[in-house]
């Protein structure tokens, strides 16, 4: 009698699948970076350039759908293991087709949640800055601003959830629910995360939506924000940027770190709340730095002035700048197997994220100093409705639309792993963390290390200036 | 042995300064980066003190200050087009219509249909584009002359901007008489503040009565800008002025400010006034670089009596589709510390913003809300502000 197996949908689906060059050397990448580069220009041409053909990119309303969707399969995969998709379907599945179903069944629930649950349930039944259709009723406000405000509140929310939904994942490990089968652990999950979102929604953005409107909504929000003081700036931007920063440090964590340092914590519950405020504290790090970087650059911030002198473009900024680390490292991990891996955990790491932090820079200035002649936006560092994170976020979207539902094709193949080969994989990856332990000798590179970290930042400190006065980025 | 061993130790170390670089370079960017020990290491600011020398007075009449007259149709067509990203030669806009409807004009297009009855047959023009463009009847213009006296008290007149619509702009130079102030070459200089078509495109209407007019745009001017100064008939000096500060007479300075601006436009030029014994005069057309980066230039750059920023007139760019952002709040918050003694805002400020610096108790000089101008609380079309008379 054949035992019933059970269906696991895409629990663990990407770990337990090997994907195998179809060529031999960085052809597969470089296919990969060409296709994918072909579909996020097709694709920002219809939906978002403004010389395009729907020129969603108002910004915010583009801004939102770019947003939404990264969390959406975020949501798909990481919290539903791709249910109701069935394991077999997954493994057997031509990638093309696949991709299609995959990416049309995201943009369905996509549309769904922006007009369902924000615009109608939200917008219409608790709080009117989320629909467009309550805000033109108040006097003065033109049916354009209305769509944008109420695209902003859904995107700001965005940020929040980019963060939380993937952060249960690799930092809380889906505790306390990893044992349960979908899709209850799904629903468990999106869930909590979407009511720690909610929370911290009113916490952070919601005071901005409040003084949005003249007068100041002193009774439904707190006007002016609590923020003021540290953050210079009565704007929510200041909080965009530390929850931007944390989404970008999740998916560091997850990536090229490979959720180093944290797992080398051996109890699951101390390594889930450290890796958890652990992520938030890497942030603020990340927060605090690209603002002062900003102002050895440009000076000073001014209250009250506008672009890149403002406090609240410039705390924007940190977030943009944030995502630009994103795109290198992704693309390490989906298109370069997450190279290096021969030399020790913390070795690996440390050379992925220099590989990283110079790719970042190199495509930060490539973005501003190209990227006005053939996406349809301007040149220009602080355009103020302009925003570097829609364009990198459409290509993180196609990126993973096609390394979670396209397994990488045309440049690799999909073969399922034999049981064998995942047990394999698991002790490789035990015994690299395993492979860190205390000993007086690495005390002394520890220490050494520490010191020489905090002199590479000094000395990025002081080289910033100077790089700054002597390079002209746009002319 | 000793090998592995020293090779095991090399690992061991190597790995743990690995780990340590990760930690102390994230220690340091959260513990010092905020902090105000940070303030040490910004550039620091020195004062350049240009001596842009004095003068005796300004008088500004405002020409039109109402570029559009409904919001909600200029932000429909925005909306319809592709929102605020999108090429301002696109919009199909007057004067470059073409009749293939919103969003889908181009500068050659529009410019074929009118281009051979400019300067001289501005009525004519405007009619044929009338009926190829979206919404003309809502293209109204800003524009104001500005009529400085010397120490020794000699004259100049200039015009900041030069409208949008050309039948609307046309009556109002008739209006204020600035159409004979063409004519007989008492108008110095057409000073273009930027490129948006509510203050450039009206430009064949300046040269229907000057064509020879001396004319200074902000460098950054896009291909399609250039040749319509050349398609509208202009036969005067052109000075592209580049970033940063021109002197142009005693007391008087223009500066140029390298930013994006939405539609497409990129740079804007303001201007800076010395007022003998009051103070700096900063004079705008849509200030998008904001008031207090441009008070903040003048402390930089300049050199202005007693050190004091006396006055404003212009747009200020705040609110100009009458929308709102925080971080306006921050400029409506701030700028009282700057000790603005005269403030004539208008245009592209908006009026809730008017409103709230009204609220913050700043000095707002009321205007008379004429010729179209909705609202009292600040300058409207036709109205006067002098600084030092």
């Amino acid at each position: 009698m054949e035992a019933m197996v059970e269906e696991r949908f895409g629990a663990g689906y990407l770990e337990e699948r090997k994907l195998v060059k179809r060529w031999a050397g960085p052809i597969p990448a470089i296919v990969a970076l060409v296709f994918t580069l072909a579909i996020f220009y097709v694709t920002w041409w219809i939906f978002q350039d403004p010389r395009g053909m729907m020129r969603m990119y108002t910004p915010y309303v583009g801004y939102m759908y770019t947003r939404w969707w990264l969390i959406v399969l975020i949501w798909m995969v990481y919290i539903f293991n791709y249910w109701p998709f069935k394991r077999k379907w997954l493994e057997t599945t031509h990638p093309v087709i696949k991709g299609t179903v995959l990416t049309a069944v995201s943009v369905g629930i996509l549309y769904v949640l922006i007009k369902g649950f924000f615009e109608g349930l939200l917008g219409n039944f608790g709080l009117a800055y989320f629909n467009p259709g309550q805000l033109t009723k108040l006097p003065g406000i033109t049916e354009f601003f209305a769509i944008e405000y109420a695209a902003l509140a859904c995107l700001m929310f965005a940020a929040l959830a980019s963060w939380l939904s993937p952060a249960w994942i690799v930092a809380c490990e889906e505790a306390p629910w990893q044992d349960l089968k979908q899709p209850s652990k799904g629903v468990s999950i999106l869930i909590v995360t979407f009511f720690l979102s909610t929370l911290i929604y009113f916490m952070t953005m919601h005071s901005h939506m409040g003084i949005l409107y003249y007068p100041w909504q002193y009774f439904t929000s707190i006007a002016p924000p609590y923020w003021e003081k540290f953050a210079n700036t009565v704007s929510g931007n200041f909080h965009v940027s530390w929850i931007m920063c944390c989404t970008v440090s999740v998916w560091l964590v997850e990536t090229i770190w490979e959720r180093y340092p944290f797992n080398l914590i051996k109890r699951d519950g101390l390594r889930r709340v450290v890796a958890f405020f652990g992520i938030i504290v890497i942030a603020f790090a990340m927060h605090f730095f690209l603002y002062f970087a900003q102002e050895l650059t440009w000076g000073e911030a001014i209250r009250g002035t506008r672009r890149d002198a403002a406090p609240d473009w410039r705390w924007l900024h940190v977030g943009e700048m944030a995502v630009f680390f994103l795109v290198p490292a992704l693309f390490i991990t989906f298109y370069c197997d997450n190279w290096p891996r021969k030399y020790s955990m913390p070795v690996n790491v440390l050379i992925r994220t220099g590989i990283t932090i110079v790719a970042a820079v190199a495509l930060y200035v490539f973005y501003y100093k190209t990227s006005h002649l053939f996406l349809g936006t301007q040149k220009g560092f602080s355009h103020p409705q302009q925003f570097p994170m829609i364009p990198t976020i459409w290509l993180i979207n196609v990126w993973l639309a096609h390394h979670w539902f396209m397994d990488n094709w045309p440049g690799w193949k999909m073969v399922p792993k034999t049981a064998e080969e995942i047990a394999e994989d698991h002790a490789a990856h035990q015994a690299k963390i395993d492979e860190v332990k205390w000993n007086p000798t690495l005390g002394w590179g520890l220490g050494t290390g520490a010191l020489a970290g905090v002199a590479l930042y000094f000395i990025t400190v002081w080289l910033l200036p100077v790089v700054s006065q002597s390079v002209t980025i746009i002319k | 042995m000793t090998d592995d061993k020293s090779t095991m130790n090399r690992r061991e170390f190597l790995k743990g300064a690995a780990m340590g670089v990760g930690a102390g370079a994230v220690g340091a960017m959260l513990v010092y980066s905020y902090s105000p020990w940070r303030t040490r290491l910004f550039p620091e600011v020195k004062r350049k003190l240009a001596d842009i020398g004095t003068c005796k007075s300004i008088t500004i009449t405002n020409i039109s200050e109402t570029s559009w007259f409904e919001n909600a149709d200029l932000m429909g067509d925005i909306k319809g087009a592709g929102g605020l990203l999108v090429n301002q030669y696109d919009y199909n806009w007057p004067p470059f219509g073409d009749g293939a409807g919103l969003g889908k004009g181009s500068y050659e297009k529009g410019i074929a249909k009118i281009k051979h009855l400019l300067p001289d047959r501005i009525d004519e023009a405007w009619a044929i584009t009338e009926k190829l463009s979206v919404h003309p009847e809502n293209a109204g213009g800003y524009a104001c002359l500005i009529e400085l006296e010397e120490l020794d008290g000699t004259k100049h007149k200039y015009l900041l901007d030069t409208g949008w619509s050309y039948k609307w702009t046309d009556e109002c130079f008739k209006r204020e008489g600035i159409d004979k102030m063409l004519q007989n070459d008492e108008i110095e200089a057409l000073f273009i503040s930027h490129e948006h078509f509510d203050h450039f495109w009206g430009l064949p209407v300046t040269f229907k009565y000057n064509p020879k007019i001396t004319m200074y745009i902000p460098d950054g001017f896009y291909p399609e800008g250039l040749q319509y100064i050349k398609d509208s008939g202009h036969k005067g000096k052109l000075v592209k002025v580049k970033p940063g500060l021109m002197k142009q007479i005693p007391g008087m300075a223009s500066f140029v400010f390298a930013i994006p601006i939405i539609c497409r436009v990129y740079g804007e030029q303001s201007l800076y006034f010395n007022i003998k014994d009051k103070g700096l005069v900063s004079v705008t057309g849509c200030c998008h670089q904001s008031i207090i980066q441009f008070a903040e230039t003048a402390y930089k750059e300049i050199k202005y009596e007693n050190d004091n920023l006396y006055g404003v007139y212009g747009g200020l760019h705040i609110s100009p589709f009458e929308d709102w952002d925080p971080k306006y709040d921050d400029l409506v918050i701030s700028l009282g510390k700057y000790g603005f003694e005269k403030v004539g805002c208008n245009h592209c400020t908006g009026i809730v913003c008017a409103k709230k610096f009204i609220a913050a108790g700043y000095p707002i000089v009321k205007g008379t809300a004429r010729y179209r101008s909705k609202d009292i609380a600040y300058l409207g079309n036709g109205d006067k502000i002098s600084f030092g008379v």
